[in-house]
């Protein structure tokens, strides 16, 4: 089986998790927001990369992780405008792109993953940008397994509290004493669950690789 | 309906509505004017703003209408300092706003950004912009805030990522939100409707094939009505009586949508 296609960022730690899933990277540019980023017009890079990207060849699995750096967990109202449009609108912007390409690109009876950071709710204060983010996206990839169903495809998410988990966590403890586990072994381990052929009766479905922090 | 003597709503509340000028949100403002309470009704359309303080009015509460763009944090700071030096307090916020794009079909291989743009300034900026404007005379009168959000939120939508994307979004935002403000004596909870509006009846004509599968699985079998069956509901989210409520989505949708 050829080797996944990572949609991603520049970022190390999508590199690193290219390199543990052994797969062939398509790298998105930065959106970078200048002043405070409300009229959106840092898309336009993005939109530029999708309609390069979507053009290029089909591939059976896809992986998606648009992933820029964590930023430092803040109460929402202390948010300046220029933090929220960073890390709740251009992120949203990044995985609707990324999402956009993965729709394109993955052939008929194929598989797309996505990996996105999401803190469990017992953990998720100072954190409303990146839980919004994470719950887009489980919109998005449900909503991608809905229309993409029909040819075959099946798209699904794993979700991770590695990067917004600061240790001690309120009790009760989890399950597992790895967590918040981390992305190249744990979240991984699950990306590539998804990406096999045992996993074909699975679409629309999210799963939770934070060592049983969080059961919905 | 006038809300009776022996439902216990609180007592009068001062509250702000974005959205209000037609479909859920006027439901909204009417079903807590109903309970005597004020009502801010925050459009962007004045005249229809007003029309729906007099329906207010006539319902026992006090409605006032004032032009508000959710996007815009000017507008939104200036809104609820409004509120606040006219009435004193601001009891509850609902943030019902959505973007005009919400039932226009799209792919996500080709979707302008800039719509999705629209899409995440009126419902997931509005929230953040409500809250952080809101924040501290929520604190002051121990209120509430609503976000409404929908079943799209949940189980995606193949015709409307976008708008599914956004909505989903509120709910991580409010889940995060209650947490955050629960030690601050705000409560955040999401309410997710399914009504018949102005914006449902668009949506059905753009997709023919949507009202069947929107009522075809609900087993109430008809929308819900704005302002008695998906107002109430949002009363009683902002009301004492859900004084230990906090972080949750109610689904008001007859039980349409198949996850919770």
């Amino acid at each position: 089986m050829r080797s996944p296609l990572l949609i991603g960022t520049e970022h190390t730690s999508v590199a690193d998790l290219a390199a543990v899933l052994g797969a062939e990277a398509e790298v998105m540019p930065s959106a970078e927001a200048e002043g405070d980023g409300l009229d959106w017009t840092w898309a336009a890079a993005l939109e530029a990369w999708r309609a390069e990207a979507t053009a290029r060849p089909p591939v059976s699995r896809v992986v998606v992780a648009p992933w820029e750096p964590v930023a430092r967990p803040a109460p929402l109202v202390q948010l300046d405008l220029a933090d929220w449009v960073r890390r709740a609108e251009v992120a949203i912007a990044r995985w609707v792109a990324a999402f956009g390409v993965a729709k394109a690109r993955c052939a008929d009876g194929g598989a797309v993953v996505a990996l996105v950071d999401r803190a469990a709710p017992l953990d998720c204060a100072g954190w409303a940008a990146e839980t919004g983010v994470a719950d887009a996206v489980e919109a998005l990839v449900r909503s991608l397994a809905r229309s993409e169903g029909p040819r075959g495809v099946r798209v699904n998410a794993v979700t991770t509290p590695a990067r917004l988990t600061a240790l001690p966590v309120v009790d009760p403890a989890p399950p597992l004493a790895a967590f918040p586990g981390s992305v190249l072994l744990e979240a991984a381990g699950a990306v590539r669950l998804l990406l096999e052929p045992d996993a074909i009766g699975l679409t629309g479905t999210v799963v939770h690789a934070d060592c049983g922090r969080s059961w919905r | 309906m006038a809300v009776s003597a022996g439902e216990a709503v609180s007592g009068p509340r001062v509250v702000l509505v974005t959205g209000a000028s037609g479909g859920v949100g006027r439901g909204i403002a009417v079903a807590c004017g109903r309970a005597g309470w004020t009502v801010w009704i925050a459009a962007r359309r004045q005249a229809q703003a007003a029309e729906v303080a007099a329906e207010v009015d006539a319902a026992g509460g006090a409605g006032r209408a004032i032009v508000c763009d959710v996007a815009d944090p000017t507008s939104v700071a200036s809104v609820v300092a409004a509120v606040v030096e006219r009435d004193g307090r601001l009891d509850g916020v609902v943030h019902n706003a959505t973007s005009g794009l919400s039932p226009r079909p799209a792919d996500l291989a080709d979707v302008p950004l800039v719509d999705v743009g629209d899409h995440v300034a009126v419902s997931l900026r509005g929230t953040y912009l409500l809250a952080r404007a809101a924040f501290r005379p929520l604190r002051d009168a121990g209120g509430a805030y609503v976000v409404l959000t929908s079943e799209a939120g949940f189980e995606g939508k193949a015709r409307l990522p976008v708008y599914a994307a956004v909505k989903a979004a509120q709910r991580g935002v409010a889940r995060a939100l209650a947490r955050e403000w629960g030690p601050q004596g705000i409560r955040v909870n999401c309410l997710a409707p399914l009504a018949a509006t102005p914006a449902m009846e668009q949506a059905f004509a753009l997709d023919p094939a949507m009202a069947a599968r929107v009522l075809g699985r609900n087993p109430l079998g008809h929308l819900g009505d704005a302002a008695d069956d998906i107002g109430p509901v949002v009363r009683f989210l902002l009301s004492d009586d859900a004084r230990y409520v906090n972080g949750l989505t109610v689904m008001a949708d007859g039980a349409s949508c198949p996850i919770t």
